[in-house]
């Protein structure tokens, strides 16, 4: 896999997004191991300093543990305080903006949830 | 940690011309540097001056030894890939591990098998029968199995498919470099390892025009998409180099602030490929 970077953030940075995505979908969960830094290294063709770096930047979150000679780890509760992170940007950024939106078309919240559900139903 | 590389005004001339112009330049162990130029510029003198293959004037230090008088000790502890494989046609993969066996010190032959068990580089088969991407597989484990302290690498993977260069990068990053070896590398392809890079230097004409870690690269270049109000005030911030996309101009920064530049459009982090495009355009000849 040759992941696609972007040329307008620091590569150690989008490192650090992917394995935050990972976590939040549970690609990866707490307590599991995570690749060394040069399987990464190999398998994305990065330099090891860069992997380190990313790594290092999920240590400083506090999303990741490093167990000497054993490697790097993810916390427990890491995806909680990550999905706790997201509710809070949604509520924040998002939110507002959709309730505005749900009140200027005068919709009922019931009447939204009933509709998502019986979508749900169905598919 | 003393360098690796050390190299004082160094220069080599063949007649007349000058390959090497007092270069000067430190590697530091656990580096992965990149030396890029045109062909003709200087790269091979450089990488043989190293290896102690040819006399030079300056100093020139590799490993605390001078390469050209001790080059025998210096073989201990540096491994090379020549871009022109060498290995006789008739020799047998087998016969080429215990041949290296014998004469290295620091070479482990078991490394080298079990590197050449996951290809499919047989045991007994002869080079004369291995395609041109076997060959360098089986360059390549002889070398990652010598204990060595600095490797160099001539354009390892021209004329490589890209599964086989892939594989190649793969296999130096996984097996061999562990943070405290060192790989010096010269290609053509420089977009396959620029992000495995952790310096870079670009010569021309015999000098070198940049000798940066990537760190400080992305810190003094970066280009900018520039909107078309702004043009004329980006101008005044002399762009190292201007090229056009799609009707719309980019320009390339060299040691402009981020903040002073973030108004005049979108930032973006230029590829070594652009950034070597730009170096050799703009600087003089």
């Amino acid at each position: 896999m040759e992941p696609n970077w972007n040329d307008t953030q620091p590569i150690y940075r989008q490192l650090r997004d992917r394995i935050v995505t990972m976590i939040l979908e549970g690609v990866v969960n707490d307590g599991d191991a995570l690749p060394s830094v040069r399987q990464v290294a190999g398998e994305y063709q990065l330099n090891p300093l860069t992997v380190l770096k990313g790594y290092q930047a999920l240590v400083d979150e506090e999303l990741v543990e490093k167990k000497r000679g054993l490697g790097m780890y993810v916390k427990a509760g890491a995806r909680k305080a990550l999905l706790a992170d997201e509710r809070r940007r949604f509520l924040e950024e998002q939110w507002p903006g959709i309730a505005a939106t749900i009140r200027r078309l005068g919709f009922d919240p019931k009447e939204l949830m009933d509709q998502v559900n019986g979508q749900e139903a169905r598919s | 940690m003393s360098p690796v590389i050390q190299a004082e005004g160094l220069s080599k001339s063949y007649a007349g011309v000058r390959a090497l112009d007092n270069v000067s330049f430190t590697v530091e162990p656990g580096r992965i540097v990149g030396l890029i130029g045109p062909n003709g510029a200087g790269k091979t003198t450089a990488l043989k001056a190293i290896l102690g293959l040819t006399p030079y004037s300056g100093t020139l230090s590799v490993l605390g030894h001078d390469p050209y008088r001790e080059r025998g000790r210096l073989m201990q502890d540096v491994s090379f890939i020549a871009d022109v494989a060498t290995l006789p046609r008739w020799l047998r993969v087998r016969d080429a591990l215990e041949f290296v066996a014998r004469i290295h010190p620091r070479f482990q032959a078991d490394r080298a098998r079990a590197f050449l068990s996951r290809t499919e580089v047989r045991q007994d088969a002869r080079v004369r029968e291995l395609s041109k991407g076997m060959i360098v597989q089986l360059h390549l484990a002889l070398v990652m199995a010598i204990d060595a302290r600095l490797l160099v690498l001539d354009e390892p993977t021209l004329g490589l498919d890209i599964l086989y260069r892939k594989a190649f990068y793969e296999a130096l990053l996984n097996d061999y470099f562990d943070g405290e070896r060192t790989i010096l590398v010269t290609t053509h392809q420089v977009e396959e390892i620029e992000y495995i890079l952790t310096d870079l230097m670009f010569i021309q004409h015999g000098r070198l025009v940049l000798n940066s870690s990537m760190d400080a690269v992305q810190d003094s270049f970066v280009e900018v998409l520039i909107a078309p109000e702004r043009v004329a005030e980006a101008e005044q911030l002399r762009p190292l180099y201007r090229r056009e996309m799609f009707g719309k101009k980019l320009f390339l920064f060299e040691g402009v602030a981020r903040d002073r530049l973030a108004g005049l459009g979108e930032l973006h982090r230029p590829s070594v490929a652009d950034l070597f495009v730009a170096k050799m355009k703009g600087a003089p000849a």
